[in-house]
This record gives structure tokens, C-alpha cells and sequence, in this order.
């Protein structure tokens, strides 16, 4: 006998057309959903996401189709990739039947559902259905009964959960329930390849034909009439998200990590700075709230939300969409909170980790312009002083400007002028040059370009503050005035390579300056010491020490520099042992965002929650590549009450001691 | 209601300061230069008294000095200055301060201002004189040092810091000069647009030799830091050795323990 079926067996061929009907309307009532979704985003402003489309559309299939982005998290990301490839092998299985069923046998008269691809098919949608469930009901233990820290429960998750398990179980049973009547007695070969079916079919062995025929009928009505409500139901609850978050995929940030719209000056048409509503956000941020799936992957690596503060960046993104549907017109940074605001460091934790695409950061420094360039606010005194002394004296510590280039007196560096002969530009920053800890960063990173020949300069007293912090604390007239002046310098004096040792820097130079007009290459110095090595320009004598490393969020995350500081230390005689939140899952020092001048009223400390993380390692010794991280850990060892037990040092230390000759 | 505030630009106090050639003054070499603090809090009360009064008020800003001064100027018409009086002065900080009242009382007295406002002193030069020889000249009742302000039907009620944490307030009727000391407000930082706007806002500039028609009563003679005398020390150890060795300094070092 061959391997095949009756498609709507006991149902009739003639339910099709009810079956049309029924699926039209779910689709339009899907559709419909959506289409009135729309002017909710139309609300943003506009923004290009669909340029380089080809590369959207791989890099969509990618994360849809392999779920990379759901599996960088395996619990409980294998889970949903598992359901979710189950599921897809489900709904092919139902367009096969469709195709056989309602085209190919009718119009064309070909019957491919047969023979031993019949028996592939229906092996693999039971194992399929199977899987799902298991899947699904390893969801719900932990959506219901052991219960992560911060997840959220709402209506949806029990819809949804109770449509995708209603939907399987029906169709088990329908299956069952057919192969009881026509399968199990005169095909039992053919039964064992539905091995599911099989066990359902079992209940109903021994039944009158009538009653099967009549349980049938309401099984596979009610298993359709299921997931015609299940499509129906996508836009009206967290289901969205399965075209929400692909379509996220595909609208996603192509542009360099951290990019942020520099603001025309110029342009004496505008009167509103930043975002003080939804409609000074684009349609993209609104859009970021529908494909957020509430997975809650950002807020566990929140820095700010681990240490207490009101911050969470998934509540947030959901507020603004929230705000975008309920109330339009609020002021969006007092209905969010601007503590919530002022409590990012920036870190990118959250948009890195983030399965959907969705950006975190931009929308929270959209609302910080808001409130720095609008509303003259800062998140307290101690950071309007600080901001104060980099308008003045170009630090934010109020320091002598005259007094930037001090730190190199005795040292072999040129202090730039017309025509100066050097190799690299180090551009300094405020920490190494001002504060007393990190002015041993600059002098080691000296002493390392000394032994390798290479000739250093510096702008001394004219360089100024790079203008991140303020950047990030919204205030883009000032970062705009001090890297002009910056930049102007730079070119001036004909620099044909810049170094930094601070990572800030690093990334405000050689991305942020680009859309200034700065097109000189930018490198930090791990990178460039590491090159330095690899050309066996310097060459180090290994000495042993055992040290954890930690990753700063604009080398690590931002720039995606991770393998080269480790290898440089391990050339060193380093012996590395690894925090549990090391390179892209780095825990932030507490520091960026401009969060280096402001005071960490709110929560516990975040340096003295990393600090102890380095401590749990065991090691001696955290090695940093970052002043900002640098200051933060010498404060956190301190406050932290771990002197004595752990050391905070720079690479450029660690090297520098160990210089060959 | 016309207000008239009075600002001033010094060097930032962090800067390194050394005398100029002539030994008179300190050399603009190497300063970064500020609103003094003191003016600021006078902006920041003039504009919010122009805001009390539903902006009605026109509100002035006039500083002396040289093309410098300017950036000043721009801060406090970015802060809510309506105009500005740029009295164009390069050797302004060699005048002493009743010259400097001088001129802005012969800007002043014509123009039917109602109330002055100044810093209670400059953080450079420190004499506290202008803003009261101003008023003086004007004939205007004036109230110094001021932690507190309100308006209300021409009268200021103003309160004034006194010695010894004490407080005091007096009731001026307008035209009036105040000038306005350390917690009397907090400054506002000013907004971008309004720092777009200022920048096509009027600047008068006006040549000091217009203004000035006296000679100076005090003469700078000589600027320098002060001598050298002794240095610091840091003790380090043990506690109890710390106290017996500071015992041992304040009896043969001092009079305290006699």
C-alpha cells in the first residue's frame, strides 16, 4: 500500500471553502491589526532604513531563520529557537497540505504527498509537534513556575500560551483520532511514522466509527478554528513580535556602533534640540517598542537597573511605545523620569545583547538633548560645575588650561607646533593629563613609545577636552565648540596618525570627529601597542603575574577590541582569569555617559559591584585599558572596603615594567 | 521697567597668574577668563524679575573691557539680557574703581533706569566699591550683599548677608541698585536656542573715552605674590608619636599652649 492519506478525510473536501473564508478573515483581521498600528510610528520623524537592502534582507534571514540573535542567550534562548524551528516546520507542513490539497492534486492532478516523502513529512511533523510542546511547556515552567528575576507576566504571555499549546494538542488529537480509524489497524508500518499520532490514537482505539468520525469533525474544527485565532491574535498581543522583531532585522543600525546624528548648528530653522516628544523621536524608536519582546536580556545586563537605579531599558523602550499610542502629547522626558534618564552610563550592554535590534542608547540621549539644550538641566550641581570648568579651562576639573601639558615635563614627547617631526599624535584627554593616578597612563604609555622609536607629540596646552562626556550628557553645543577647536588644531599641524590611551577619546576622534570634518586614523593604544609587537618594534620581557582584565565598554562593546589587550598582557607574563561578564558582556565601570562627573546618588555603587566581580575571581591584579575605569576602580576598591586584597593597574603599566633591554 | 545689569570678566582663579611688564597687574597670558560669579547671580535675578513682570521689563547689560568682554556679554544675553552695552575699554584694569563707576554712571544717569543690579564684588580685583560708588553717584538707594530678592509694586524688598551668619532685610523703593552676593540664586545654564538668539541681539559698543570723565583716586603701584614666609609640614606615623610631636610644635612654635 502507499504511504499516503486521505487530506480532509471525514471533514470533506468541501470544507475548503469555508476554510478560505475563515483564514481570509483572520488574515485581514492580522492585517488590519497592523495597518492601524501604522500611524502610531508615523508619528516619528523620518528616517532611511531600507537603504543596502540586499545586506538587510541576509542579515534578517540570518537572525529569523538561524535565531543567532535569540541563541546568544542559550537559556532561554534554545528554547524559542527550538519552538520557533519546530513551529516553522508546523506551518510548512500545513502549506504543503494546502498545496497538495487545494492546487496541486485539483488544478495540476499531481500528487506528491506520497510514498516515501509522505513518510518523511509525517515523521518529521510529529517529531516537529513534539518538540514544540516540549519546548513550549519548558517555557511556561519558567514564564509561571520558576519565575527569573524582572520578568514581566501580562495577559498576552497567557493568551499566547494557551493558543500555541490549545493548537498543538489539537492537532495531535485530531491526528490521533483519524489514524484510530483509518491508520493504526490497516496500516501499522505507516502508523509508526507518527509516532505522536500514534500514542494519541491509542485513547481512541476501540471506539464506534460514528464517534470517531463525530470527534473527529470537532477536534479539527476546533484545532482550526485555534489557529485562525492564533493569526488573527498576532497584532494584538506579544505574537507581533513575529513580524515586529524580523522587520526590526531588517530596519536595524547599519551605521558604526555608538553613531550618534550630529546636530546642524547652522541651521537657524530649528527650535527643538533633542526629543521632548514623541514626535521628535523617529519612526524607528516608536517601532523599537513593538519589536521588544520583553525578553528582559537588557535589563539583566543594565548596569544602572542592577545596582538599584530607576533605569530599565526595556521599561523604557516600552514607555515610549506606550507614550506613542496612549499619550502623544506628554512631555516624554518627565513621563519617563529624568532620573531614568540620567542614569544610563551609555554602555551599550543592553543594545548589544538585544535579540530584536532594537537601539536603546540614541533614545536616551535624544531625551538628554532635550533637557541639556532646552531645559538647561543636568542630572546635579557637581555636573553643571563640571561642564562649567570644560567651557572655561577645557577640563572638567577647572584645572589651569595652561597647565594640560605639564604631566610631560622631563618626558621625551614634542609639544606640537608648525612643522613638529613626529610619528603619532597622542591625544592626551582630561584624565591623564589632570588627574595624579592617570598621569601615570600618559607617562608609561611615553615611556612604551620611547623603547619602540617613535616619536610622540602632544597639543599640550591647546588641546582641550575631547567633548564626550558632554556629548553624552546631551549637550552637543558644547562637545561642537571643543572639537572644532580640536580639530581645527589638529589639521593645522598636519597629523597624519592620532593615539589615545582613553577609550573615549578613542571613539569621539575617530568616529564622532568624521562628521566634523576630521579624516585622520584614530587608534587606541592597546591596538597600537600591539602592532608595535607585531612588527617587533617593542619587544617585552615576560615577568609573571596572575590579573583579570576588564573590558571597557567603548574599546570592548563600541569598538569590538577584546583579543588584542588580552594577548598583549599575556605576552607580558600575564595568567588570565576571566570575570563571568567579560568582553561584549563587560559590566560597565560606572563612568561613561558623563556619568564620570556626576555623584551615584541613587542605588548602590556600580564600581564597587564591578570591583567585587574582579575580587570573585580571585586574582590580585584587574587590568584596565581606560582612565574612566581607572578612576572608577581605585575609588570602588576604596569604597568597596577591598584594599589590600585587590589591585587596580592600566596595561600601559603592566607593560611598561616590562620592556625588554 | 528698565534694568540695568552690570557684569565683569576675570580670569578663572585656577589660572596661573604673574605680574605684567609694567608690575601693575597680572599678564593675560595663559588665563582663561569667566563671568564673574558674583554678576552672574545678578543676570540670573534680573532675568527672573523680568520674567516675575511678564517680560515686560527691558532688560541692559553693560560690561567694560576690551574685545573679550564680549564673550561675557553673549553669555548674559544668552541668560534673557534683551541689549548690551559693550564699553570698549583695553586698558580697563588699569582703572581703579571709581573710575569704573564713573563710567557707568555717566552711562547710566540718562537713561532712566529703575533698577541696577551688580555683583557685590569682583572675584579679580575684589573691592566691592563699584556697584555702591554707582548708586552713590545716581543718588539711588543701594543695598549690598544680597541672599535674597523680591519685587512688588516698585518696592525691593531685599535680604542682605550680614557678619556672623546673620541676616538682614531692607525694603528700597525704586530707582534702586543692588548688588548681589552667593546663594541668591542658582544661574541658569542657558538653553541652545536662546544662545542662537543672543547671538543677533544688539551689542553697543561704546568708546570709554565717551564715558570717562575723572581721574583715578587710588593708584595700583605694585602686583606680586606674596613673599615666601615658612612652608608647610606633613607629619607622618604613628598616632600617639603625631600627637606628642604637634604638642611639641604648638608650645615651641606658637602661643597657644602658654
Amino acid at each position: 500500500m502507499e504511504a499516503t492519506r486521505e487530506i480532509y478525510w471525514n471533514v470533506g473536501h468541501g470544507v475548503v471553502w469555508g476554510m478560505y473564508l475563515f483564514a481570509f478573515i483572520a488574515i485581514g483581521i492580522c492585517a488590519w491589526g497592523f495597518w492601524t498600528r501604522l500611524p502610531v510610528y508615523r508619528q516619528g520623524k523620518p528616517l532611511s532604513r531600507l537603504d543596502r537592502l540586499p545586506e538587510r534582507i541576509a542579515l534578517m534571514v540570518k537572525a529569523m531563520l538561524a535565531q543567532s540573535k535569540v541563541l546568544r542567550v542559550l537559556d532561554p534562548g534554545a528554547l524559542h529557537a527550538l519552538f520557533f524551528w519546530s513551529f516553522a516546520l508546523l506551518f510548512i507542513g500545513t502549506l504543503l497540505i494546502m498545496a497538495q490539497a487545494d492546487f496541486a492534486a485539483p488544478v495540476l492532478g499531481i500528487v506528491f504527498l506520497k510514498g516515501a516523502f509522505y513518510k518523511l513529512f509525517s515523521l518529521s511533523l510529529d517529531v516537529a509537534g513534539a518538540l514544540a510542546l516540549l519546548m513550549l511547556g519548558g517555557l511556561m515552567v519558567r514564564r509561571f513556575f520558576v519565575k527569573p528575576e524582572g520578568l514581566q507576566t501580562i495577559r498576552d504571555d497567557y493568551v499566547v500560551q494557551a493558543l500555541l499549546f490549545s493548537i498543538i494538542l489539537t492537532g495531535f488529537f485530531a491526528e490521533g483520532i483519524r489514524m484510530a480509524a483509518t491508520e493504526i489497524g490497516a496500516n501499522p508500518q505507516l502508523a509508526r511514522l507518527s509516532p505522536v499520532g500514534l500514542l494519541f490514537g491509542q485513547m481512541f482505539l476501540g471506539m464506534t466509527p460514528a464517534v470517531l468520525s463525530q470527534a473527529h469533525k470537532a477536534t479539527w474544527w476546533v484545532h482550526f478554528f485555534l489557529a485562525m485565532g492564533f493569526i488573527a491574535a498576532i497584532p494584538y498581543t506579544k505574537l507581533r513580535h513575529i513580524f515586529t522583531t524580523s522587520a526590526n532585522y531588517l530596519f536595524a543600525d547599519l551605521g558604526p556602533k555608538g553613531a550618534l546624528a550630529t546636530i546642524n548648528l547652522e541651521d537657524e530653522s530649528v527650535e527643538q534640540f533633542g526629543a521632548a516628544s514623541i514626535k521628535d523621536l523617529t519612526w524607528k524608536d516608536i517601532f523599537d517598542a513593538d519589536a521588544c519582546t520583553s525578553c528582559k536580556r537588557c535589563q539583566d545586563r543594565c548596569p544602572a537597573y542592577a545596582t538599584d537605579k530607576p533605569l530599565s531599558p526595556m521599561k523604557l523602550v516600552q514607555k515610549i511605545g506606550e507614550i506613542a499610542r496612549e499619550t502623544p502629547e506628554a512631555n516624554l522626558c518627565q513621563s519617563i523620569g529624568e532620573d531614568v534618564l540620567w542614569s544610563c552610563t551609555t554602555c551599550r550592554a543592553c543594545q548589544e545583547t538585544c535579540p530584536a535590534s532594537v537601539e536603546h542608547v540614541n533614545k536616551i540621549l535624544e531625551m538628554r538633548r532635550n533637557l541639556t539644550l532646552m531645559e538647561g538641566s543636568f542630572p546635579g550641581d557637581e555636573v553643571r560645575t563640571a561642564i562649567g570648568n570644560i567651557e572655561v579651562n577645557g577640563n572638567p576639573f577647572g584645572l589651569a588650561y595652561a597647565a594640560r601639558g605639564d604631566w610631560a615635563e622631563g618626558l621625551d614627547v614634542a609639544v606640537m607646533e608648525s612643522g613638529a617631526e613626529v610619528d603619532v599624535l597622542y591625544f592626551v584627554g582630561c584624565y591623564p593629563s589632570f588627574d595624579k593616578r592617570n598621569r601615570e597612563i600618559a607617562a608609561n604609555f611615553i615611556k612604551i613609545c620611547n623603547a619602540a622609536g617613535v616619536r610622540v607629540g602632544i597639543l599640550g596646552k591647546e588641546e582641550k577636552c575631547c567633548g564626550e562626556p558632554a556629548r553624552k550628557l546631551g549637550n552637543e553645543y558644547l562637545y561642537q565648540m571643543t572639537a572644532a577647536e580640536n580639530i581645527e588644531l589638529i589639521k593645522a599641524y598636519g597629523v597624519k596618525k592620532i593615539v589615545t590611551t582613553c577609550p573615549h577619546c578613542f571613539n569621539t576622534l575617530a568616529r564622532d570627529y568624521q562628521d566634523l570634518g576630521l579624516d585622520v586614523p584614530v587608534e587606541h593604544y592597546t591596538t597600537y601597542i600591539s602592532g608595535l609587537m607585531r612588527q617587533q618594534r617593542l619587544k617585552l620581557s615576560p615577568e609573571p603575574f596572575e590579573f583579570t582584565y576588564h573590558d571597557s565598554c567603548y574599546l570592548g562593546r563600541y569598538m569590538d577590541i577584546i583579543e588584542e589587550p588580552r594577548e598583549i598582557l599575556k605576552q607580558a607574563g600575564g595568567q588570565i582569569t576571566e570575570m563571568t561578564r567579560s568582553g561584549l558582556e563587560s559590566f560597565c565601570c560606572s563612568a561613561g555617559g558623563g556619568r564620570i562627573f556626576a555623584e551615584e546618588k541613587i542605588g548602590s555603587r556600580i564600581n564597587v559591584a564591578r570591583v567585587q566581580m574582579a575580587k570573585e575571581t580571585g586574582a590580585p591584579l584587574l587590568v584596565s585599558n581606560c582612565p574612566f575605569c581607572l578612576t572608577m576602580f581605585e575609588d570602588g576598591i576604596k569604597t568597596g572596603g577591598v584594599e589590600g586584597e585587590i589591585r587596580v593597574r592600566d596595561l600601559a603599566e603592566m607593560v611598561a615594567e616590562r620592556l625588554a633591554g | 521697567m528698565k534694568i540695568l545689569v552690570c557684569i565683569k570678566q576675570v580670569p578663572d582663579l585656577e589660572s596661573r597668574f604673574k605680574p605684567d611688564q609694567a608690575g601693575v597687574w597680572f599678564s593675560d597670558t595663559d588665563l582663561a577668563f569667566r563671568m564673574n560669579e558674583y554678576d552672574e547671580y545678578a543676570v540670573e535675578q534680573a532675568v527672573r524679575l523680568k520674567e516675575q513682570l511678564g517680560d515686560a521689563p527691558e532688560l541692559t547689560v553693560l560690561s567694560i573691557g576690551p574685545d573679550r568682554v564680549v564673550e561675557v556679554i553673549k553669555k548674559a544675553l544668552a541668560m534673557g539680557c534683551d541689549r548690551a552695552v559693550h564699553v570698549q575699554d583695553p586698558a580697563a584694569h588699569l582703572k581703579d574703581p571709581w573710575q569704573i563707576a564713573s563710567i557707568i554712571a555717566a552711562y547710566a544717569k540718562d537713561q532712566g533706569f529703575d533698577l541696577i543690579l551688580t555683583g557685590m564684588q569682583s572675584q579679580d580685583r575684589g573691592s566691592a566699591q563699584v556697584g555702591v560708588t554707582v548708586a552713590e553717584i545716581l543718588g539711588v538707594p543701594c543695598a549690598t550683599t544680597l541672599v535674597g530678592f523680591s519685587y512688588d509694586g516698585g518696592t525691593v524688598t531685599a535680604k542682605r548677608e550680614l557678619e556672623g551668619g546673620l541676616k538682614g532685610v531692607v525694603k528700597l523703593k525704586i530707582p534702586a541698585l543692588v548688588t548681589c552676593q552667593l546663594g541668591l540664586n542658582t544661574p541658569r545654564y542657558p538653553t541652545l536656542p536662546n544662545i542662537m538668539k543672543a547671538k543677533k541681539k544688539e551689542i553697543a559698543a561704546v568708546p570709554v573715552a565717551e564715558l570717562l570723565k575723572s581721574e583715578p583716586l587710588a593708584i595700583t603701584t605694585s602686583f606680586h605674590a606674596p613673599a615666601k614666609k615658612g612652608s608647610g609640614l606633613v607629619l607622618e606615623g604613628d598616632i600617639a608619636d603625631l600627637v606628642t610631636r604637634v604638642i611639641g610644635i604648638l608650645k615651641e612654635k606658637t602661643a597657644v599652649l602658654r
